[in-house]
């Protein structure tokens, strides 16, 4: 299901980022900040929130069951507080926070973050690939962020597709050129690359999803041809 | 006449690129620690050294082969001489002192006066041999006289030319020339002791008959072997005032062996930093290649621990003692230089063309990124240059000195999140292929010729019995990418594959690649 609203807490660079990329995914942006002077500065339009807040505020104007909270004080101590705070009220509220470092990193998944950015992990893995594989990451990056045609999707199978109850090795992959299968992620959340012998023996049920590459119009093909469609579920993500 | 030959030969040999080249190159073999030769040549002569005094030892009881005495007297003594007027010819020039001689007297309108110029070749030369480096290397080519019985115990000069070969013997003596002043005064006190005491017990005993010192010498060897505590007890003195003077000597012994030994102590300890230094600036001189980290923060460890897993090696320069510390601790070869100074690279002494693969700036400080990278690129157009941006607003300014690839972390956090809403699964999907401890990686398989030879098309990789997707072939000339490509897809050498698949099946695939021949 799709969230309708972003909460982003926090009013700095990585807020802004974040902002940036996500505005046209939600029906609407609300920023929330500590201090008191960033509701003069901002380019957005900034509340107010504290940290001992019982959240009433928030809960009274916003759909908190069609949101979802991104996490990206500066202050680590203050981000897991934060964090611990959102999670204690709403139990199904899908958080996203920024961690400095390792041990944060870990201290928020604690804390109840469904999905954690570990900034100096993410920051040297990008910097170690483009040493090391600078065109895989080349590629991958233009597949991730959207900078050429070509995309990456993942498309759920339900009771009407074809896939229903087949094998994936009986499959003929070569039916659907112009696509690639990397991986399958069975109805128990378990992610199986596509040539790992499991997944070959995996016989695709309802719930699966398959994580497809290719351009727009060839998936789009796919997603007929199989009679699924592209899928987003946050639940897939366990906490 | 003469003067004008001599002044035109002068001319003409500090000016010919031949002949300066043909110095030089002799120059660089005998006295550049930067020439690879040198190392060929210092250990040849170190092997001369060794057989002369295996010669030497062997001579003493038993018969040496006419051959070999032969090698060791003429061939070695000839070879040290030629090595000792190389040295001469090339540790100052003749000409260059001539024509500026020439060019002084003709800029003051003065006719060209060469007994001054010979003067001070004279004087330059001479500085040169009075040096302790070409005393020794004289000595050690005396041994060419050895029908003078004597001479031939010169052959030991030949070791001391060691320290001419050796660098830790270098090291060693350039520790203890720090030192030069505390030795010359321990030395002096030594002397003063061993001269009073060896008069003294000469005084005292001399003239008895039952006492061993009968004379000035045997005073002087008691002297020495008491205050060196030694204590060979052949000759010991046998009246009280004789015993009292020993009392004295034994106690200044041990004095001076104290200081003797905090001596070399604290110069060791003060110069360890900088032998260690020396020794790790030889190390890096060494390597192939590598990255060079400017900066020693979060970001910086990280990708340091990423690239040395992967096998690369990795030098880290910090000016900050702290962070230094940190990098050493984590097992890095790192050295306490500024990495935005230029001398910090000219005492480096690297070649960035050869052994560079690029430079990190990795600062979470975008003034001292710039100015690292500013510096390298000033020493080097063409080495990469990675630079973290700290603030967005700073952008320009790391493109303008040049940065090849500039790494915005808020930026990657805005892209990971648009990814994160828009797709997770697929996300996910994707970081595990990135990530360092996955089983499942992309890889790039770089075509050669050999390669094109037995797989001239997509068809012919046979990937999918490998149980490997290939992702594209990215065609390198072109820039461009092709995903999927068909099987009648051409390779051409200097292309890229885009395998995915798990790590040992991705091996087992290149080793099938580059192994396979034509089985017609």
């Amino acid at each position: 299901m799709t969230k309708t609203t972003a909460l982003i807490f926090g009013h700095n660079k990585y807020a802004y980022e974040i902002i940036k990329n996500v505005k046209d995914k939600y029906n609407s942006i609300k920023v929330y900040s500590l201090d008191d002077n960033d509701k003069k500065e901002g380019l957005y339009d900034v509340e107010l929130f504290d940290l001992s807040d019982e959240w009433e505020d928030i809960e009274n104007n916003v759909d908190i069951e069609n949101s979802i909270a991104f996490c990206a004080l500066e202050d680590p101590s203050e981000n897991i507080f934060l964090t611990i705070s959102l999670r204690s009220s709403f139990k199904n509220l899908t958080i996203i926070t920024i961690a400095s470092n390792k041990e944060n990193s870990d201290k928020l998944k604690m804390a109840g973050a469904t999905k954690v950015i570990p900034i100096v992990e993410t920051t040297s893995d990008i910097i170690a690939n483009v040493l090391e594989k600078p065109v895989s990451n080349k590629v991958l990056h233009s597949i991730l962020y959207e900078e050429s045609d070509l995309k990456i999707a993942q498309i759920k199978i339900d009771d009407t597709s074809h896939f229903k109850d087949e094998k994936l090795k009986s499959i003929d992959w070569t039916r659907y050129n112009g696509i690639l299968v990397l991986s399958v992620m069975h109805e128990d959340m378990q992610s199986e690359f596509i040539y790992s012998n499991k997944a070959k023996e995996h016989v695709i049920k309802s719930g699966d999803i398959l994580v497809i590459v290719g351009y727009e119009k060839d998936i789009q093909e796919f997603e007929n041809l199989i009679g699924s469609k592209r899928y987003v579920n946050w639940s897939h993500w366990s906490r | 006449m003469i003067k004008s030959l001599i002044l035109d030969a002068a001319y003409f040999l500090n000016t010919s690129k031949k002949y300066q080249s043909f110095k030089n190159f002799f120059y660089n073999i005998l006295e550049n620690d930067k020439c690879k030769y040198k190392r060929y040549i210092d250990i040849f002569m170190i092997l001369l050294i060794f057989i002369s005094v295996g010669v030497l030892i062997r001579e003493v009881k038993h018969h040496v082969n006419d051959y070999l005495m032969f090698f060791s007297n003429y061939v070695i003594s000839i070879i040290f001489f030629i090595e000792y007027m190389l040295r001469l010819w090339v540790n100052s020039s003749v000409s260059e002192i001539i024509v500026k001689r020439a060019e002084h007297d003709t800029f003051l309108l003065r006719e060209v006066n060469l007994y001054k110029a010979f003067k001070e070749i004279a004087k330059v030369k001479l500085s040169y041999m009075a040096s302790p480096k070409a005393i020794i290397d004289l000595l050690a080519i005396l041994p060419f006289f050895h029908e003078l019985r004597l001479l031939r115990i010169f052959i030991l000069f030949r070791v001391f030319k060691l320290f001419r070969y050796a660098k830790s013997l270098q090291i060693l003596s350039s520790v203890l020339a720090t030192k030069k002043f505390e030795f010359f005064t321990l030395g002096i006190f030594a002397f003063v002791v061993i001269f009073i005491s060896s008069v003294l017990i000469y005084v005292m005993e001399g003239n008895r008959a039952d006492s061993p010192v009968d004379t000035l010498f045997e005073a002087l060897y008691w002297a020495i072997v008491t205050i060196s505590t030694v204590g060979y007890g052949d000759i010991v003195p046998v009246t009280s005032e004789g015993r009292f003077v020993s009392i004295i000597v034994i106690i200044a012994g041990i004095a001076v062996l104290a200081f003797t030994t905090s001596l070399f102590v604290s110069a060791f300890t003060e110069k360890l930093e900088e032998i260690k230094e020396i020794k790790t600036i030889e190390n890096i001189a060494k390597l192939k290649k590598f990255y060079l980290i400017c900066g020693y923060e979060n970001v910086a460890r990280e990708v340091a621990r990423k690239l040395s897993k992967s096998g690369h090696n990795i030098i880290v320069l910090d000016e900050d003692t702290q962070r230094v510390e940190n990098a050493k601790l984590d097992g890095y070869t790192t050295l306490n230089y500024n990495p935005g100074n230029k001398e910090s690279y000219e005492k480096l002494n690297i070649d960035m063309k050869k052994q560079l693969k690029g430079v990190l700036c990795l600062r979470e400080n975008d003034v001292d990124n710039v100015y690292a990278a500013l510096t390298i690129r000033s020493l080097n157009k063409d080495v990469m240059i990675l630079s973290l941006l700290n603030n967005d607003a700073n952008r320009n300014k790391l493109e303008f000195v040049g940065i090849n690839k500039i790494v915005y972390p808020q930026e990657l956090v805005g892209l990971i999140t648009k990814e994160l809403v828009g797709k997770p699964v697929a996300f996910e999907v994707i970081h595990e292929l990135r990530s360092e401890d996955s089983d499942v990686i992309i890889d790039e398989i770089g075509i050669t010729k050999r390669i094109v030879e037995n797989f001239p098309t997509v068809g012919d990789l046979n990937n999918k019995h490998y149980s490997i997707v290939l992702l594209g072939v990215y065609k390198h000339e072109k820039d461009r990418f092709y995903f999927n490509p068909l099987d009648s897809t051409l390779l051409e050498a200097g292309d890229y594959l885009l395998v995915i698949g798990y790590q040992v099946y991705i091996k087992e695939f290149e080793k099938y690649l580059h192994t396979r021949v034509h089985d017609d």
